[in-house]
């Protein structure tokens, strides 16, 4: 820390922060808590809710919100666009909008099997290389975090296709950061299984195993995940290339 | 397009149960795990009907939770040609 070229290096804590998804569930909890911690931030989904709108009212000057669908990547680019002109340069992306999965692979259309894919892996790696290309343009240091989850790492039926896609953001997240070599941080969180209108297909026998094999006893919550994206995005640690998985032990 | 009859949706489970030295009942009350007619089976069949029939008939799990008697096994695949 006393060496001042070392120093130079550090990178420092994101101030604008693009969120995907930041409509409902996960991505409403991360915006909130990023603009109670006073950060500047623009996020967007597919159709903005009265709750989102309601956050961007409060912060007026600290918000951008619109709605966006990831997997156009012209409106991705041009959303982007306004939202550094409104807020300032982006040093700082989640990757959080995705679509779930509760069908088994040999019944789930093939024209779904695309738009999962198209929506959780291909639209973040397309988003994160936009921001990236920014960052680097303007000599800016960054921070990114992909939102990917357990199925990444252990098997679940009827989410095949999901969880190939999230597995690519794990293996993409290791690969990015040794690819921009310290100048943006790229780390995953991967949540355990949390109430959501995406989990909302799980039937209650399969809620209630999940929470009996969970050593903490309880599934897991948006507030407990909201933490390590904010301590990913703002504090200074030498975590990079990693997935942090929030799960309460349930996959250990 | 093609649909194949609840009888012979009946006729194809059979052949599934069969196959496994298992026999399908009756009645159309039976419980699915009495008769041993796991989720793959239901897929088996599934499977079995689009051969017959030459469409893919897709589905989420969830409406398959709700699946418990011969019947309802029946019933799914029935509304499902007709989706
Ligand atoms: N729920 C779980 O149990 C769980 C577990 C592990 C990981 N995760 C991950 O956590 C993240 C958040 O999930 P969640 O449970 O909070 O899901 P959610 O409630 O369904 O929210 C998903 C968000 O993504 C947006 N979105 C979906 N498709 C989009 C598109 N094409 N373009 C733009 N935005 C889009 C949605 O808004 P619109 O529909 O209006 O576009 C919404 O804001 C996801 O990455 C998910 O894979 C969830």
């Amino acid at each position: 820390m006393s060496d001042p070229a070392a120093h130079t290096q550090l990178v420092p804590p994101s101030s604008v922060v693009l969120v995907s998804g930041g409509s409902r569930g996960l991505g409403l909890a991360i915006v909130t808590d990023l603009l109670e911690s006073g950060v500047k931030v623009a996020a967007f989904a597919r159709t903005v809710t009265p709750e989102l709108a309601k956050l961007a009212d409060a912060h007026p000057d600290r918000s951008h919100v619109g709605s966006v669908d990831v997997t156009d990547l012209a409106a991705a680019q041009a959303f982007v666009r306004a939202a550094e002109e409104r807020l300032g340069p982006i040093d700082g992306v989640v990757n959080n909008a995705a679509v779930g999965q509760d069908s088994l692979h040999v019944h789930t259309a093939t024209a779904d099997i695309a738009r999962i894919i198209e929506t959780n892996l291909t639209a973040p790696l397309q988003l994160t290389r936009l921001t990236v290309r920014r960052m680097l343009a303007q000599g800016l240091r960054g921070r990114i975090v992909n939102i990917t989850s357990i199925c990444a790492q252990r098997g679940f039926p009827g989410l095949v296709a999901y969880s190939a896609t999230k597995g690519g953001m794990d293996a993409a997240t290791r690969s990015l950061a040794r690819e921009l070599g310290g100048r943006v941080l790229v780390n995953a969180v991967a949540p355990g299984f949390f109430a959501s209108e995406m989990s909302a297909v799980l039937g209650q026998t399969q809620l209630d195993q999940i929470v009996r094999r969970t050593p903490t006893g309880h599934l897991t919550e948006p507030e407990e995940v909201v933490p390590v994206v904010r301590m990913l995005l703002r504090e200074q640690t030498n975590i990079n290339g990693q997935v942090i998985v929030v799960d309460g032990a349930a996959s250990i | 397009m093609k649909e194949l009859s609840r009888a012979q949706i009946r006729d194809l489970m059979g052949e599934v149960l069969k196959n496994q030295g298992k026999v399908l009942p009756d009645d159309d009350a039976a419980d699915l795990r009495e008769v041993g007619f796991r989720s793959l089976d239901f897929s088996e069949l599934a499977l079995r009907v689009e051969d017959e029939t030459g469409e893919e008939l897709n589905f989420d799990a969830p409406g398959l939770r709700r699946i418990a008697t011969v019947g309802d096994v029946l019933d799914f695949l029935v509304e499902l040609q007709r989706q």
